[in-house]
């Protein structure tokens, strides 16, 4: 009974703090003067600049999706599947883009490539000048969103690598070299994980405003934060936020209908160490070279141009004293945003993963949304919720920015305690409830510990992810509570180069740096599957 | 004539002793049954002999050729003409039966029409021809047995390996589906390696039985000749 009520409590705060306000947002959006109309979705319609706006958001999203995913799953069999040399480094460091704010690398490519950029130096103004035509609009947005997104198709790759039964590749070994094995079992064994994370890079790109609007090109975002930043136009922001929110809806119900019982058969292969590798042999050098090649250019120049752009202490010492207190904000914010992620998602995930309640695939299919949602429609419903004279406590407090975290990314860490729980054996609880402990005994002295290193792993996430979210705080922060994600984007409009560039330094060493030092404890990463 | 040779092998795993110097010559057209408890190795024995690990030390032949030796894998699993039964029985489950059997006629570049051919020679062998169309997950598991044992010979190959492939079933269907393998074998005449803990299973259908203990073969029992 206790587990039925809390978890229903549990449930009733996700749907008051992810859907309440995106219900509310499209409500307040067809009440017009007192009346019910849809006068601004209307104009969506009708109006040539907003098909404009879908045509540029769609192939945005389609040209970066497919190249993610032509790149990234062949990348994710190199680093899963062969004996390919500093495979772990290269999975690293191929992540790194994807924990720090979008823009950042946006930045750093404008600093490299940029008509003033540190290139201009080196081979001078006539070059750059073509390389900045290159980045401002639609090719340097695929390419600038290409290097973010990348470590989810090779990171979903490599990850549903570790869930193929290796009898099924010793079976198709016996009879067929490597190249017939990858191509006619392996690889349709993961089709599922390809195809997740191609919806997931493009509702991401879909989504992403950050990006587009620093390299001027116009996508549904853009207009959507346009519309309500600039002109305060709420309604007109709503109703340039709804296609997104409609695009998300249409390709998670896809997604629900062909993909999820086939990713719910997500677990590790009990024999996931063992797993036949392929040898490259012949390959192996010029595989290396093109690996390294790739990973240099698109994630280690990026990060030297900012290094060499913010070079100088007085560049950090102007950074920390004009930006120090967002910079501590953003940790505190942070800091709170995981640790109440951890706490909601080890619920919720516990929900989905012992189905507890009749609805629990109701419940993951709502975070999956609430996460694939953009930042803008999300940003936009919390306003539209909580900006009354009553709810004042929070709309003028940082707790609209926590609740912002909370509704956009308890997706991470459900997902990240069910794959957790999906390694304890029930019987675990089971056991534990034979011996008289109620539930919430159970679950303090039993399952979470069980699931310790899925905790550690959630929190880890929610604090990147907390840190990182410029799309919610830039709408919703309450004056004087500025994170330093969102300062460093207004400071972009006046800064200097070298300000800017020595910020994201920061920036990225505040992202990176709880990541690295949890890496390094012995024993936290590599604890063993329970049987 | 001998069919496989292994000489001397030992296999150590993270420095733990899997196989301790074990000899054994498998002659053609013979069942030998590698019996033993759980960990003892003989499921180490039969990967050796397929090629997915190389022994630490020691060789192994097969139909007269070095096909590993002292770490190296000399000839990789699909050049050794072998197949294979599965514990799990590893059918791929995104492929229908026929796309199972199919998938070692293909890689081996065989044209449409011998493959067709090839396919229903082999269904019929093991009465599955109306089946050819279904998913693994859609047979029972008597039927993703036989479907097994099609994979494995339609490339007729010249030893048959079976990791415990009547283990997950019931004593009925499993004494049944031992009667088919053997009149399986009766009729084609391949060598079989086959591995089982279960004493009874080992000499209902073995010629020779080896008794396996700590990585090393405790006994070797004559228990049949031959009828064909």
């Amino acid at each position: 009974m206790a587990r039925r009520i809390f978890l229903t409590l549990i449930v009733l705060f996700l749907l008051a703090i992810g859907m309440l306000p995106v219900l509310s947002m499209l409500i307040k959006s067809v009440i017009v003067d007192g009346h019910f109309s849809f006068a601004y979705y209307a104009g969506l319609l009708t109006s040539a600049h907003q098909w404009t706006l879908m045509g540029h958001s769609i192939a945005l999203s389609v040209l970066v999706t497919s190249l993610t995913v032509a790149v990234g799953m062949p990348l994710g069999v190199l680093l899963g599947k062969t004996d390919l040399p500093f495979r772990r480094f290269f999975t690293v460091i191929f992540t790194i883009p994807l924990l720090i704010p979008p823009y950042i690398i946006a930045v750093s490519w404008f600093d490299l490539l940029g008509r003033e950029g540190l290139l201009t130096h080196l081979l001078g103004a006539s070059v750059t000048s073509a390389t900045a035509h290159f980045l401002f609009g639609l090719p340097g947005c695929v390419f600038v969103l290409f290097s973010i997104f990348l470590p989810i198709p090779m990171l979903l790759t490599m990850i549903f690598l570790r869930t193929i039964n290796p009898r099924l590749e010793e079976a198709g070994r016996l009879v067929s070299d490597w190249r017939g094995v990858v191509k006619g079992i392996t690889i349709p064994l993961i089709l599922p994980g390809v195809l997740l994370s191609a919806m997931l890079v493009f509702l991401l790109s879909f989504g992403e405003f950050s990006v587009p609007n620093f390299l001027r090109y116009d996508v549904f975002p853009v207009e959507s934060f346009t519309q309500f930043s600039a002109f305060y136009n709420f309604k007109a922001a709503t109703a340039a936020a709804v296609p997104l929110a409609a695009v998300t809806l249409i390709l998670l119900l896809t997604e629900a209908a062909f993909l999820r019982e086939r990713t719910y058969q997500l677990r590790p292969s009990p024999e996931f160490k063992r797993l036949p590798m392929i040898a490259l042999r012949r390959h192996r050098k010029w595989l290396f070279a093109s690996v390294a090649t790739t990973g240099l250019v698109i994630v280690i120049v990026p990060i030297v141009a900012l290094v060499i752009q913010s070079s100088g202490m007085n560049a950090y010492a102007e950074a920390l004293n004009r930006a120090g207190d967002s910079l501590l904000r953003s940790l505190m914010y942070a800091v709170i945003g995981a640790t109440l992620l951890t706490f909601l998602g080890f619920f919720t995930g516990y929900l989905i993963q012992t189905k507890a309640l009749k609805f629990w695939r109701s419940i993951d299919s709502l975070t999956i949304f609430l996460f694939a949602l953009p930042s803008t429609v999300i940003g936009i419903g919390l306003i539209s919720l909580w900006n009354t004279p009553w709810t004042n406590f929070i709309y003028s407090t940082p707790m609209i920015i926590i609740l912002g975290y909370l509704a956009k990314y308890t997706a991470l860490t459900s997902r990240i305690t069910v794959a957790q729980l999906a390694q304890v054996p029930p019987s675990m609880e089971e056991a534990a409830q034979v011996a008289g402990a109620g539930w919430f005994r159970r679950m303090v002295f039993i399952v979470a510990p069980l699931a310790g290193r899925g905790l550690l792993a959630g929190w880890l996430v929610g604090y990147i992810f907390s840190l990182r979210d410029t799309g919610i705080t830039m709408l919703v922060y309450p004056a004087g509570h500025e994170t330093l994600p969102v300062r460093i984007f207004t400071l972009m409009a006046n800064g200097s180069p070298e300000l800017i560039a020595a910020l994201s330094m920061v920036m990225i060493t505040a992202t990176l740096l709880p990541a690295g030092i949890l890496w390094m404890i012995p024993g936290i990463m590599t604890r063993k599957v329970i049987r | 004539m001998k069919i496989v040779d292994i000489d001397c092998v030992s296999k150590f795993y993270n420095g733990a002793k899997a196989l301790e110097n074990i000899s054994l010559e498998i002659d053609e057209g013979e069942r030998i049954v590698i019996l033993g408890p759980s960990g003892c190795g003989k499921t180490t024995i039969l990967r050796l002999i397929a090629g997915f690990i190389a022994p630490d030390t020691g060789s192994i032949s097969i139909a007269g050729e070095l096909v590993s030796r002292d770490g190296r894998i000399i000839r990789p699993p699909e050049q050794r003409n072998l197949g294979m039964v599965f514990q799990d029985l590893a059918l791929w489950p995104h492929l229908s039966v026929k796309g199972n059997i199919e998938f070692g006629l293909k890689a081996k570049g065989l044209p449409k029409i011998e493959r067709k051919h090839r396919i229903c020679e082999a269904l019929d062998l093991v009465g599955m021809g109306d089946l050819a169309a279904r998913k693994p997950a859609e047979l029972s598991g008597g039927q993703q047995q036989r479907v097994a044992l099609a994979r494995a010979l339609v490339l007729e190959p010249k030893v048959l390996l079976m990791d415990e492939p009547l283990s997950s079933l019931d004593l009925e269907l499993n004494v049944r589906l031992r009667k088919e393998i053997l009149g399986l074998q009766e009729k084609l005449g391949f060598t079989m390696g086959y591995v089982t803990h279960d004493r009874n299973e080992a000499f209902d259908i073995a010629t020779r039985v080896i008794s396996m203990k700590q990585g090393r073969i405790e006994k070797i029992e004559k228990v049949r000749t031959l009828t064909s």
